[in-house]
Parts: C-alpha cells; structure tokens; sequence
C-alpha cells in the first residue's frame, strides 16, 4: 500500500513534487516530511485526505498527504 | 487634520476642522462612527441622506509600509446595513500625506449629471465630467492623468456605477500606470453613481509629511514592524504572497473542500490544478509578465501581478485568489487566461469580481448559459456595460440574479454574495458570513489558515475564534493596513499602540486599542440594529444547511444560538 504526497509553492524545490510512498504501516505526518525531506519549520498547512492536520497526525496507507507552505487567505 | 465637505446638491466643496469625536478615529472606525452620528440608520441608500466616505486609516501617509489602504464607506444599498470596503493604490497614502482625515459626499445632483470631484493641495473644486459618462475605469483613468497630470490619483466609478447597478464597486488607480485596485464590496460604486460623482482626483502631493508627536518612537517601531514582515515566512520575499500572490492558496482551499465550484454546488473543482497560484507564477513569468509588484507605495509583501497574453500583451492586473475562485472555479472555467478577460472586463465594468461571479452562477445554474463556456459568458458580462436587461440582472448581483432567473441557491448573506470560501467546509467563515456587520465578506474576519486548534469542519471553537478575527480585521481596516499585513501586529499589539503614539501621541495603551478595535464593531451592529436589521437576516442560506457540500459531505450545522451570541463578550 502507498501514500499519496503532493508538495505545494516554495516547497515544491525541496523535494518532488507529486510521489507515492510506500507503506507497511501507518506512520506520523513528522515521519513523511523526514522521510521525503521537509523540515517541520517550513510547513505552515498540512491536509491529510482533505482535511486538515498537523505533524502528530496518523497517515493510513492509501491516504493522500498535502504538505503547504505558510499561507494566509485574503 | 480637516474634513472635506462636498454637497452634491449644491455643487459645493468646503474644508472644516475635525470634530474632536472624531479625532482619534480613520478608516473604518471613523465611517461606523460617523455613519452611526450623521444619517438616519434607516435611510434610503440611493437617497440623498446617506453619505460616502473616503478616508485613510490612522497610519496614513506615515510611510509604514503595507498601510496605504483607502477605506470607503457608506450604507450599503446591498446589505441595506453599513458597509466598509477598501482597496490598495495610492489615494489612502495620498490622503494621509495631505491631512484630509475624510472626503464626506453627501446629497446628490439634482439632474442627473456627472461631476468630478478635483482636490490640489488646500484647494477643491466640482468640475462636470458629463463627457466621462459611459466611460470605463480603466479609460476614465487615461483621460483623467492624461489632462491632470500622470502621477494624480483617480479614484472613478465604471458603467455599472453609473447604472446604479448594486455590484458596482469603487476603483482607484496606483503608482505610475497601475490601475483596477477595488473597493469593490457592497455596491458602494452605486452610491458614487447616485450622488453624480463620476471620479475624484487628487493631484500628488509635494514635500508634504506627517507631523510626528515621537518622531523617534515612530521610526523604531515602523522599522520594527516592517523587519517583522519581511522575516515573516508568509510574508518576505521568500514567502507564499510575494512568489504566488493570493493565489497561493487556490490549491489549499481545493483540498480543503472550500473551493467555490458549479454555484458553490461542491467545494473540488477538477481542473484546479490549472488554476493554481504556481501555475498562474509560470505562465505569467514564461510570458515575461510581472510577478511581485505593490499595490501601495513601500509594500514588502509585493504580491500583485501583470498578466499578459501570450503575445506579451498585458491583459489584467493583478488576478486575485477571490476573482479566480468566484469568475473561475465557480464557473468551472479551467483557465486562467479565460479568468484574466472576465477580471478585466469587471474591473472595467467597476464591477466587485464576487459579486458578479456568483450571479453569473446562478445564471448559470438557470441554464442562460452553460458553466465553462467562457465566450457565451463574457458576451452575457458584456451586457452590463451596454446596460441591457439582462445586464442590469448580472450587474445588480447574487440576490437579484436568483430571484430573476427563479434560483433558490444564492450563496449570499445579508443580500451580499460570499466570496471564495464554502462555509460548509469552513465553518469559522461562516460564522463570520453570518454575524459579521458587512455581511457575508471575508475581509471581516477570515479563518482560513487558523492553525488545526480549531477544525474547520467541526463547530467547537468556531465563535470564538470567529470573534476574535473580527476584533482584529476592525483593527486592520481602520489603521489602513492590508489584511496580509495582520502577523506582526497580532503577534505584538504593542507594535501598533508605538506607532500609533508616534503619530499622534495619544499615549494609547494595549487596552485602549482593544476599546478601540471593539468600539468599531459595536457602533456598526448599533447602526445594522437602527437600520432594522435582525438576526434572521444574517441567516447562511437555508440549503447551504440541508445540501451537503463535496467533498466531505458537510452541511453549515453552527447553531443560530452560537451564531446569535458571538458578541456577547465583545
């Protein structure tokens, strides 16, 4: 089973943009970002399936993880 | 500082000294006040007792960067309650620098004709402008700079605010060719149409500063502040404003299941992906278009853009999260050069881009064209500068949209369109939509982007911190500081009491800028109450709580009990 990841902005350069990883089981959102290579720091949004998360978060396999950079709406 | 008096009846414009009830007040906060003192609540909003309000915040012409906004005021003929919108350019900026506290219309021609309002210096004086009527934003502007000098600011009303059209909003222009920056909420732009007044210019004002009570406490802090945004991750030239503009969040927004999509019918929109702030960055820079450019003078943030065509040649300036979201997703039109012609074309309308894209909608929903088709829909928007019919029906917004075309699903609170945030998938801004004085408006307090301590599909917390952005974008909207500006200042209130004092050596403490922050919100729920406005006017749409919203299949299930007592502690 794998999990979606999509990278957004100024965060798309740090690592690719669009991948599927590989799980054996669920993992944190910390572990995601370490594993493809984002700091904690750097992420100011994060959704898992849509809704959204924080770096404590659990990803099941087949989830879909969105990693954005700080952001504000106007 | 003075007030501007301009009487449209008699054709008169006169200086007076500021009232000392309205010495320590500016944009926003200045308009509830004297809105709540000087008209009746209950007015005609196209009568000749409501009055138009120009005026810059308190940090105006000080040179604090990002606080050049020009705030704009009145009863709004949309909401039928009191209305504050404001917009970027240079006349806030210019305003400050000139010690005009406020530009007060009141009355109206007599005979239906156009006036310009021309303000040099100390002196001003109605000029007729009959030969700018039917005129555009953007070529009222051209011929305005051209026969008054380039570098004034114009301040002008399209065909929609001629047409008395409740979507018209109000334009002003920026530094050098800059133009289309909109107060574009709340019909305001018809209010400008009914008094006659078709521009104001005001010519750049030279060697004029601000008189500094602490010079030096000023300078430290504003240097403070400005240092704080530009670290900002946000907010610095390495932050998601400057590289992607508002855009930045259309793919958030997406994935949150808020993106405004098919009428606010799901909140996905399939071809976002084309619609995107990156990919708006690198078709505008393939194109050698402009990316990070001001909108006020002295803005670190920098987050306007040029479009260009892909010939080069500019098409509109700047295309905005909101535009993309209510002309683009909303419509399902996947393409930004498509969203770019619809931008212009409104801009030059002096249209309000949300009104305007949620009543093209409706028409759509009504079948008198189709969703994506973006030719059969720019020729219907067409019609609204020719005036026709079915013009006037897309031109006067959401509400009427519905009720012309038999449309039941109308995205509007207070009669107001909601801008590009589902409440359903954003409850926080719903509640916002429903208890905010200016009706359904993002600016009033935005929760997108509040950090996961409130879920924005649950209801826990939702009114609290729905309150607490009000409080603050009261703050914003009345110092003249852009919203994006908000970081620094939440962070260290402290910053703004300094600069504040520096101005005008008030002595403020923290707790007489939350007075001051409340008292904005108090005097216009005071004025929506007199104006007869009761809680089941701000109601969210009654299928907004019956339609679940895809892609999480949420209805707005806040309250009315919540909804009802979130100013209980203000």
């Amino acid at each position: 089973m794998s999990v979606e990841v999509e990278v957004f902005g100024q965060l798309s350069p740090l690592t690719e943009r669009h991948q599927f990883l590989r799980l054996k089981r669920p993992v944190l959102v910390r572990e995601v970002a370490n594993r493809i290579g984002l700091k904690p720091e750097e992420v100011g949004l994060i959704t898992v399936d849509g809704v959204q998360g924080d770096m404590e978060d659990t990803v099941e396999p087949g989830c879909r993880l969105c990693f954005f950079p700080y952001m504000s709406g106007g | 500082m003075k007030l501007l008096r301009v009487n449209m009846s008699q054709l008169q414009a006169r200086w007076e000294p500021v009232p000392s009830s309205y010495e320590q007040l500016g944009g926003r906060a200045l308009i509830a006040k004297m809105l709540l003192d000087e008209i009746p609540p209950a007015c005609d909003a196209l009568g000749p007792h409501n009055k138009l309000i120009f005026t810059p915040g308190l940090l105006g012409g000080a040179g604090v960067t990002t606080a050049g906004r020009l705030s704009v005021g009145s009863k709004s003929p949309l909401t039928g309650g009191i209305k504050e919108t404001n917009a970027g350019g240079t006349a806030g900026d210019t305003l400050g620098k000139l010690g005009i506290k406020a530009i007060v219309v009141e009355e109206q021609v007599k005979q239906g004709a156009f006036y310009l309002l021309h303000i040099t210096g100390d002196s001003a004086e109605l000029l007729p402008a009959d030969d700018l009527r039917g005129l555009g934003t953007y070529a009222t502007s051209d011929r305005l700079q051209e026969r008054l000098g380039a570098d004034c600011t114009v301040i002008s009303i399209g065909q929609a605010g001629e047409f008395l059209m409740l979507g018209a909003g109000i334009c002003t222009t920026g530094e050098r060719d800059q133009r289309s920056n909109h107060a574009a909420r709340g019909g305001l732009g018809a209010v400008m149409g009914n008094k006659g007044l078709k521009a104001i210019v005001i010519d750049k004002p030279v060697g004029k500063t601000i008189p500094f009570a602490d010079a030096e406490l000023f300078r430290k802090t504003a240097r403070a502040y400005a240092q704080q945004m530009i670290n900002d991750p946000k907010l610095g030239t390495q932050g998601s404003q400057h590289l992607y503009g508002t855009a930045s969040i259309v793919a958030a927004v997406n994935e949150m299941g808020s993106l405004p999509t098919r009428n606010f019918s799901s909140g996905n929109f399939q071809q976002s992906t084309e619609l995107r702030g990156e990919h708006l960055r690198e078709l505008i820079l393939t194109r050698e278009g402009k990316i990070g450019t001001r909108c006020m003078p002295g803005c670190v943030i920098a987050c306007r853009n040029q479009c260009v065509d892909d010939t080069g040649m500019p098409i509109v300036g700047t295309m905005q999260f909101e535009t993309i979201a209510l002309v683009g997703s909303n419509l399902e039109i996947g393409n930004l050069d498509d969203v770019a012609r619809l931008n212009y074309m409104c801009n030059d309308f002096g249209l309000d881009t949300i009104e305007t894209g949620a009543a093209l909608g409706i028409a759509c929903e009504a079948g008198l064209v189709r969703f994506g088709n973006t030719e059969d829909i720019l020729s219907l928007l067409s019609q609204v500068g020719e005036g026709t019919v079915l013009g006037r029906v897309i031109g006067n917004g959401a509400v009427v949209a519905g009720r012309v075309l038999g449309i039941r699903r109308v995205p509007a609170v207070l009669g107001q369109a909601m801008p590009g945030y589902d409440p359903r998938s954003l409850k926080g801004n719903g509640v916002t939509y429903a208890t905010s004085p200016q009706g359904a408006d993002h600016t009033a307090g935005n929760a997108f982007g509040a950090r996961k301590e409130v879920n924005p599909l649950g209801i826990t917390g939702q009114k609290e911190l729905s309150l607490k952005l009000q409080i603050i974008a009261a703050m914003l909207d009345s110092t003249g500081l852009c919203l994006f500006a908000r970081p620094p200042v939440i962070a260290d209130p402290q910053l703004m009491v300094d600069m504040l004092n520096g101005i005008y050596g008030w002595g403020w403490t923290k707790d007489d800028l939350n007075r001051f922050n409340r008292d904005v919100l108090r005097n216009e729920l005071e004025f929506n109450r007199r104006a007869g406005i009761t809680p089941a006017d701000y109601r969210i749409p009654e299928y907004m709580r019956e339609e679940p919203l895809a892609p999480h299949n949420t209805v707005f299930d806040v309250p009315d009990s919540e909804l009802d007592t979130v100013f209980e502690t203000l």
